[in-house]
């Protein structure tokens, strides 16, 4: 990497992206919104989640020419990338950005004008259409060198990120996972592995740097201890009332998953943790008055977040699960870095979205008893097939075995297009009959 | 006119199970090793299409799933599988996998259900290697249901499975070089017949309809279809009543199934192994687009074709996705594109009938 590139970026990313930062604090006068009586105080640690992130896309457009970049899917194993130094861009939080930010459509719109289908995923059309436009609220985002995906979450990130690679003339490295019908074999054990052991050599080639085993191992403990810091996170919302709504928790998810592996993902987690257990102890809740408790299934609709969270709020509802949050903390503990590789292969090919449907709905029920959960909300999500397709099912048989009322919600991730508010707006309100 | 004479599907399969003892399985889309299935006299019966309105499925499946995926599932709902020793769902897309799941954990069906995952592309060695212990796992899988398999077996089945592979390469061949007669319409039913037929029948009927429709094409244009499958057969009608002919196929149930170089193993295994990688390109085994778009370029240099259909299902994920690269650098090369999305068995909308005139004039 030339030098003058790697300076910059160490002055900024020690230096200059702090000072500019506060900078930007400092001159910023926001205006003030009347809070929402039916909340509690507000999270202290989101001030330090928004300079976080703000920092981690500021500074990657410092990052290239400097570092070796790479584009990574939310499933992929991404220790692997940490020890040759990738500097890491998740184009689905990106894609969640732009949906929380309204700016999904008119970036779906670029991508459908260049030939993709408007049935296609909304994350990556908003990734196509940034790519086309480069319009994004992050700023910049940096041209990548390497693409890195795992098919453990869907199918569809390997399509999007083969139409990338072809654009952007660079590599693209599959980790893929076979699905787990009804339990995983040795034989896919060992596939994995050998994977894992054919992607060093790629990997340092396309860094220029040899594989640090002991740092390895640095990185997959970093890694498994964020993902129980995080599972502590959600953990506190077993209380009654709960300290925060699963819609504070879609916001805190970023940093364990687009900086998974960093010491500063860790410390963040520590932070926001210790802050929870000290509502819970104060019985401060995120809501005034928590009436019903529920559980959400699927990805957010990211531009509804805020209105949803009203919404429930001024119904005396909290979301207190997810199966979404709740993914990033299911299966990465199994990580152990006295057996990186065969860990890695259990913590990334069990996750929810890679496993059978039976599994879904044994940690569903699990979840709607450890979390005293009393109704559930289904997000029938148009861009996420593995997610969607057998909720129909979850949802009649989650109401056989426990009684749990349910809604579904037709809509989309980011691409608010495809979401009707007449139609969902009389769903909601049946649900809210039910839950009376 | 040359049309390949099948015996109608219910018949031959009740015949099959009651003459042959054949166990009868329902086998979703795309790719499998129908070779072991019938080493352990197992007749695989392909479920890509039923004509059948589709209500029950709805009941499990959002309106954003494809109708492959829909009628397939309906076509269990409805009881006509009830006759089926088993299902088998290869690993082609998310919504067959999940499904697979449903259908294995949520139906309460009193039937076996066997998954087949296939390595996605881009290949390793590791690939290689655990494709053949997949195959391996396949036949220990179903021996526990169906009693072991003889060896000679599966070396019988997989030279049968070779020359239907010849055969059919053959067929295309010829069809490529003007040098078969037959209809779009009909050389499409005859390769269809491999979604149920026996090797013992299907390779006589190969042959026969190889041998009946062998002589010089008409003088019509040349298109490729890419896509799926052949349905609405409408379209193949309206273009054989165009004078235009399909001269070759990039179709997941067609050609991307059969068209792989013989492989000169001994060992079964070693021989599936090398069909499995050997065959062309394809979606949803998330082969590059640049392998694709030099694949269809080699089959319109090689036919003289002016123009490609891509005849896709709604919805279908792995096939839209490689659309808008291959279609802009197509079009860079000056062949005639056309876009069709559509269900399965809607016929051809006038709308859509004009669509094809046109692009048929624009080829002319």
């Amino acid at each position: 990497m030339p030098i003058a590139k790697t300076l910059r970026y160490q002055f900024m990313k020690d230096l200059g992206a702090p000072a500019l930062m506060r900078f930007a604090q400092t001159g910023k006068k926001r205006p003030r919104k009347k809070p929402n009586p039916h909340f509690g105080p507000p999270l202290k640690s989101a001030e330090r989640l928004k300079e976080i992130m703000t920092r981690h896309y500021y500074l990657s457009r410092f990052a290239e020419g400097a570092k070796p970049i790479a584009w990574v899917t939310s499933g992929a194993p991404v220790e692997l990338l940490r020890p040759f130094g990738f500097y890491t861009i998740y184009p689905e939080n990106h894609g969640a950005l732009c949906g929380a930010q309204k700016m999904a459509p008119e970036l779906c719109a670029e991508a459908e004008e260049h030939g993709f289908h408007q049935d296609l995923c909304s994350y990556a059309r908003t990734d196509l259409g940034h790519y086309f436009s480069r319009k994004t609220p992050a700023g910049k985002l940096p041209k990548p060198d390497l693409l890195f995906a795992s098919n453990n979450i869907c199918q569809t990130v390997v399509y999007w990120f083969k139409a990338l690679a072809r654009y952007l003339n660079i590599p693209l490295v599959l980790f893929d996972t076979p699905y787990n019908f009804e339990e995983i074999t040795e034989i896919d054990i060992s596939y994995m592995i050998r994977q894992f052991e054919e992607m060093i050599p790629v990997l340092e080639q396309a860094s220029g740097q040899t594989f640090n085993y002991p740092k390895f191992q640095e990185i997959i403990r970093l890694a498994r201890d964020s993902s129980l810091a995080w599972g502590e996170v959600l953990s506190t919302m077993k209380a009654r009332p709960a300290p925060m709504t699963i819609f504070d928790a879609f916001i805190h998810l970023a940093p364990i998953v687009s900086l998974r592996g960093l010491p500063l993902t860790l410390d963040y987690y520590h932070l926001l943790l210790d802050e929870l257990k000290e509502r819970v102890a104060h019985g401060v809740g995120a809501l005034k008055n928590e009436q019903k408790r529920l559980m959400w299934d699927n990805i957010a609709i990211w531009y509804k977040v805020r209105d949803y969270s009203n919404l429930f709020a001024e119904h005396d509802m909290n979301f207190v699960v997810a199966t979404y949050t709740n993914a990033w903390a299911e299966t990465t503990p199994y990580m152990d870095e006295n057996r990186p590789l065969e860990s890695m292969v259990k913590a990334y090919s069990l996750v929810i979205l890679n496993n059978n449907l039976n599994h879904r709905l044994r940690l569903m029920e699990r979840l709607i008893k450890e979390y005293h959960v009393d109704g559930l909300v289904i997000h029938s999500a148009r861009s996420c097939k593995p997610y969607s397709v057998g909720q129909y099912d979850l949802k009649r048989l989650l109401m056989e075995r426990l009684e749990v009322p349910s809604v579904v919600i037709e809509a989309d991730i980011t691409d608010s297009r495809a979401y009707s508010e007449e139609q969902t707006n009389t769903r909601l309100e049946a649900f809210f009959e039910s839950m009376e | 006119m040359i049309k390949p004479e099948p015996p109608p599907r219910k018949e031959y399969l009740q015949q099959q199970k009651e003459t042959h003892g054949r166990h009868l399985f329902g086998v979703f889309p795309a790719q499998y090793p129908r070779e072991i299935l019938w080493a352990l006299n197992v007749l695989p019966v392909e479920i890509w299409d039923p004509p059948l309105e589709v209500s029950h499925a709805n009941a499990h499946l959002q309106p954003y799933i494809c109708s492959v995926v829909k009628q397939g599932l309906e076509l269990i709902l409805q009881g006509k599988c009830d006759d089926l020793d088993g299902f088998l769902f290869p690993h082609t897309c998310d919504s067959i996998q999940n499904l697979a799941s449903i259908v294995n954990d949520y139906l309460g069906l009193d039937k076996p259900c066997y998954f087949f995952y296939h390595p996605k592309a881009p290949y390793r060695a590791s690939s290689r290697q655990y494709y053949i212990e997949q195959l391996k796992l396949f036949v220990s899988r179903l021996e526990k249901q169906l009693g072991p398999m003889e060896p000679a077996q599966l070396q019988h089945r997989v030279s049968q499975g070779q020359k239907m592979a010849a055969l059919i390469r053959e067929l295309y061949n010829l069809r490529a070089n003007r040098g078969l007669r037959a209809s779009n319409a009909h050389f499409y039913q005859a390769i269809r017949y491999t979604e149920y037929l026996h090797p013992d029948d299907l390779i006589p009927l190969l042959e026969g309809f190889l041998a009946d429709s062998k002589g010089e094409s008409g003088g019509g244009r040349a298109v490729i279809l890419s896509g799926v499958l052949p349905n609405p057969p409408e379209l193949l009608t309206l273009l054989d009543d165009q004078g235009v002919r399909v001269a070759d196929d990039d179709l997941l149930s067609c050609s991307r199934r059969f068209l792989m170089p013989p492989s000169q193993a001994e060992d079964p295994f070693e021989a599936l192994t090398e069909g499995y990688f050997g065959m062309p390109p394809c979606t949803t085994k998330d082969s590059p687009v640049s392998e694709r778009l030099d694949y269809l370029l080699q089959k319109i240099d090689r036919t003289g074709a002016k123009g490609i259909i891509f005849y896709v299902v709604k919805f279908c994920e792995p096939e839209l996705f490689d659309i808008p690269q291959v279609v802009e650098e197509l079009k860079k090369r000056g062949v005639v594109t056309l876009i069709i999305d559509t269900e399965l068995h809607q016929g051809l909308s006038g709308q859509l009938k004009t669509r094809v005139e046109a692009f048929v004039e624009m080829i002319r």
